[in-house]
């Protein structure tokens, strides 16, 4: 706590018993101070915009690695087609151009009375405070029965040392065997991901290892995102190297074996690319705030992404519940109407009324060609929730070379105006 | 950073202290000097994943800062009613027109790209 601030609280502890508040001489020079838990494209963005918008606000990132893999591109690191620092995203930008203080340390727990997070910073705990704090963990993934061990069949749904442990089983395959992906209920991280991921590999190995072959096991009864483009894929150029078996859901993993067993069936495969069932982040549900019908994600007012069980305290990305997708772009999206709404609440105003979110993304489908899915959201004030603008949901009528190029385009940008 | 201060687990939990009441009039007294956002902000922060941080594209994407604000106007609105064949098609139909018009006329006011000049 900096000395402005404790003449503050002593100033505001005389009022409290009973003194006449003085001109708070000393709040000009006190900017209120947001903590952010989680630098990915949520917490990143938010900690920008908040600078970018806000001015005099004081905003401390932390996040537990000292740089970000995004998961967006990362099916093109596990197949080889670009290197793993093409998703490597720091901090040192939104330090050096926005004036975010960020610190490398695991957020422990929340006490939203006293407004601290108890954060592990090289072994050392500390108590940080908040005027507010927002959230943006990411998920957490819900272990399936059995010997589940991620180091032996990956999930590579949070990028990083997955991806690349992913890459190394797919690059040691032979042209005999067989690649096993699990797909989780939605909702889930990026509803295309799993189905681009199959595009991928399956591209791989008809390119490498002619003779391998992949089986998509999906707990969900269809595909989720894109089934015009995804199931002309999996019907068409891949459909003698990739079998789709749909409503399969697991019931035991045993990562030893390569094997799981599913309702549709026990299938084994030299690579297990076993995706688990999501829910919110583990510091979300530590601090009793992800309290959905189902438990597993934080509601929120998608005014503000504010905690409907604590105010103060903003949720976004992937472990809010407000039923939009989980993405990067979303949460991206999610971010700037969060950082609005902490600014305006900080001016004594009330959030935007009519907020929009959006979400777009490509989606290779063949090492040439890439879809793309968007979806928007407006408010409704009827119902409290952000509704999504039917006209504006559709995916590309067909994979197209432009739409490869795009995708980096997207992805340069979209990373730029998250983290730098 | 003075933030932080180290964790003491056998403090006793602190109490529900009453300048925290006090707490949003201090905020908003220390941030008085800041005008409310202009209108279209939010908004056209919403365009930013494709076309960069105030409308200024790192790559690929056009750079849309600074443009006049009917063209961008008439242009999205068209794009927003036209038979939908690419995304910014399906992208312009998220918003109302009068919204759309809120972005136009928020973009128009953002300094130009560095190195691009105005075509309208």
């Amino acid at each position: 706590m900096n000395s402005d601030r404790r003449n503050f609280l002593k100033l505001a502890g005389l009022a409290a018993a009973g003194w006449a508040f003085p001109r708070p001489v000393s709040a000009a020079t006190t900017a209120p101070h947001v903590l952010v838990i989680g630098g990915g494209f949520g917490g990143a963005t938010v900690a920008k915009y908040l600078k970018l918008w806000g001015g005099n606000i004081d905003v401390t990132l932390i996040d537990r690695s000292s740089s970000h893999y995004a998961c967006i591109l990362s099916n093109l690191v596990i197949t080889g087609a670009i290197p793993m620092d093409r998703i490597k995203l720091g901090y040192a930008n939104l330090q050096s151009k926005r004036g975010v203080n960020f610190v490398q340390g695991e957020a422990l727990a929340v006490d939203p009375v006293a407004r601290e997070v108890t954060v592990n910073v090289g072994g050392t705990h500390y108590a940080y405070s908040y005027d507010k704090l927002v959230l943006s963990p990411g998920v957490e993934f819900t272990p399936p029965a059995g010997n589940y061990n991620a180091d032996l069949t990956p999930h590579a749904w949070k990028a990083g040392p997955q991806t690349l442990l992913l890459k190394q089983q797919l690059s040691a395959m032979t042209k005999s065997q067989t690649f096993v992906l699990t797909i989780p209920k939605s909702p889930y991280r990026c509803p295309p991901g799993p189905y681009e991921r199959a595009c991928s590999v399956a591209d791989y190995l008809t390119r490498k290892k002619r003779g391998a072959r992949i089986i998509v096991l999906d707990a969900n009864a269809s595909i989720q995102a894109e089934p015009v483009n995804f199931g002309n894929a999996f019907r068409g150029i891949y459909k003698n190297v990739l079998s789709y078996i749909p409503n399969a859901t697991i019931l035991g993993v045993d990562s030893q074996a390569k094997s799981v067993t599913t309702s549709q069936g026990v299938f084994t495969g030299a690579v297990v690319n076993i995706i688990p069932t999501h829910r919110a982040g583990q510091i979300v549900t530590d601090a009793g705030l992800a309290n959905d019908p189902t438990g597993r994600w934080a509601l929120v007012d998608p005014l503000s992404y504010a905690s409907k069980v604590s105010p103060d305290i903003h949720i976004l990305g992937d472990s809010q519940g407000t039923g939009q997708p989980k993405s990067g772009h979303m949460a991206n999206s999610q971010a700037k109407v969060c950082a609005d709404a902490i600014i305006r609440a900080f001016n004594g105003e009330a959030p935007d009324p009519a907020p929009v979110t959006s979400s777009a993304c490509f989606s290779p489908i063949t090492s040439s060609k890439a879809a793309w899915l968007t979806a928007s959201f407006q408010y409704d004030p009827v119902t409290k929730a952000m509704k999504r603008v039917e006209a504006s949901f559709a995916e590309a009528a067909q994979p197209t070379s432009d739409g490869m190029q795009q995708m980096y385009q997207w992805a340069d940008n979209i990373f730029a105006d998250s983290f730098s | 950073m003075n933030r932080k201060r180290p964790y003491n687990p056998q403090r006793e939990p602190r109490p529900f202290t009453s300048w925290r009441l006090l707490l949003p009039v201090f905020i908003a007294t220390s941030l008085s000097a800041f005008a409310a956002p202009p209108p279209g902000q939010l908004l056209a922060a919403q365009c930013a994943q494709c076309h960069g941080t105030n409308g200024v594209a790192v790559s690929g994407f056009e750079s849309i800062a600074g443009k006049k604000a009917d063209d961008l106007y008439k242009g999205l609105l068209e794009m927003s009613q036209r038979r939908p064949e690419n995304i910014m098609d399906l992208q312009a139909r998220a918003f109302t027109p009068a919204q759309l018009r809120l972005i136009a006329n928020y973009l128009a006011t953002l300094p130009v790209a560095a190195g691009e000049t105005l075509d309208n």
